[in-house]
């Protein structure tokens, strides 16, 4: 997938998922949350079904791992990233919608986990000569 | 994940530096709303549970102002115009939002005309910019 066509595929998820978010809020359609946050779930999905064919590709005979591609570790962190970030929203839209009741704190678990996962991350590539020693 | 760290630092037009530093003021700031909605005793006012997002959009002006400098002094001045306009626009837009948000949340009864639809709608702009961004840099 080109550049233009990745950030033309997040930018209508954001755009539609914003839009749905707002008329919500403000009141004006009284749909489930689950469905408000339909973008989301379509998102992730494509993400995850990319990231899960990216990684089952290794799993090919004659597959040359120094080819340039992130490794198997990078790949396994981002597989759960998302799925850190799918059950946030999940916990989130099941706390709205009043269907559990349980504090925020342990809605936002999975979502402080991936921040720290993301922070470790982009801590690494800012300081890349500590990585190596 | 869809994007490399070098596509992003591309697209937003943020060095990683300011990514991370936004990143982390994010966390700051979900942890305080998580503590202001749980913990009821606490009494923790919503203009102090911003303060992580003013505090980092702060220091990327900061940090952004000295790179443009730097890259005035080196005689690319094009580039450090173009840089200092975008960066601006960005976080002038994000504070907009993040101020009528929480002036929205403190003060409910006095900001009832304020809807959701005003709040985001610098977030509206914003993608607009961002869209005409990635093709540029596509």
């Amino acid at each position: 997938m080109s550049l233009a066509q990745r950030v033309l595929l997040t930018w209508v998820f954001t755009l539609v998922f914003l839009i749905m978010l707002v008329v919500k809020l403000d009141g004006k359609v009284q749909w489930n949350w689950f469905l408000i946050f339909l973008p989301v779930w379509v998102f992730d999905g494509i993400l995850i079904i990319m990231l899960a064919i990216k990684m089952a590709g290794r799993c090919k005979p004659g597959y040359d791992p120094r080819n340039g591609s992130p490794d198997l570790r990078l790949r396994a962190w981002y597989l759960t990233a998302m799925l850190l970030k799918l059950g946030f929203c999940l916990t989130l839209c099941a706390k709205l919608e009043r269907l559990a009741d349980i504090k925020l704190t342990f809605v936002c678990i999975p979502l402080w986990t991936m921040l720290l996962g993301a922070l470790i991350e982009l801590g690494l590539n800012i300081f890349p000569e500590r990585r190596e020693a | 994940m869809l994007f490399s760290l070098r596509e992003l630092v591309q697209w937003l037009g943020f060095a990683t530096f300011e990514l991370f530093l936004h990143l982390a003021a994010i966390l700051v700031f979900s942890v305080l709303v998580a503590l202001r909605v749980d913990v009821s005793t606490l009494k923790l006012s919503w203009w102090l549970v911003f303060v992580p997002l003013f505090a980092a959009d702060g220091l990327s002006t900061y940090f952004t102002a000295i790179v443009s400098i730097r890259l005035y002094q080196e005689n690319e001045k094009r580039l450090a115009v173009l840089r200092l306009l975008w960066v601006l626009t960005v976080l002038s837009l994000k504070l907009v939002c993040e101020v009528l948000l929480c002036q929205k949340l403190a003060e409910q009864e006095q900001a009832r005309d304020l809807w959701f639809g005003l709040i985001v709608s610098p977030l509206f702009i914003l993608l607009q910019f961002l869209m005409i961004r990635a093709c540029r840099v596509n």
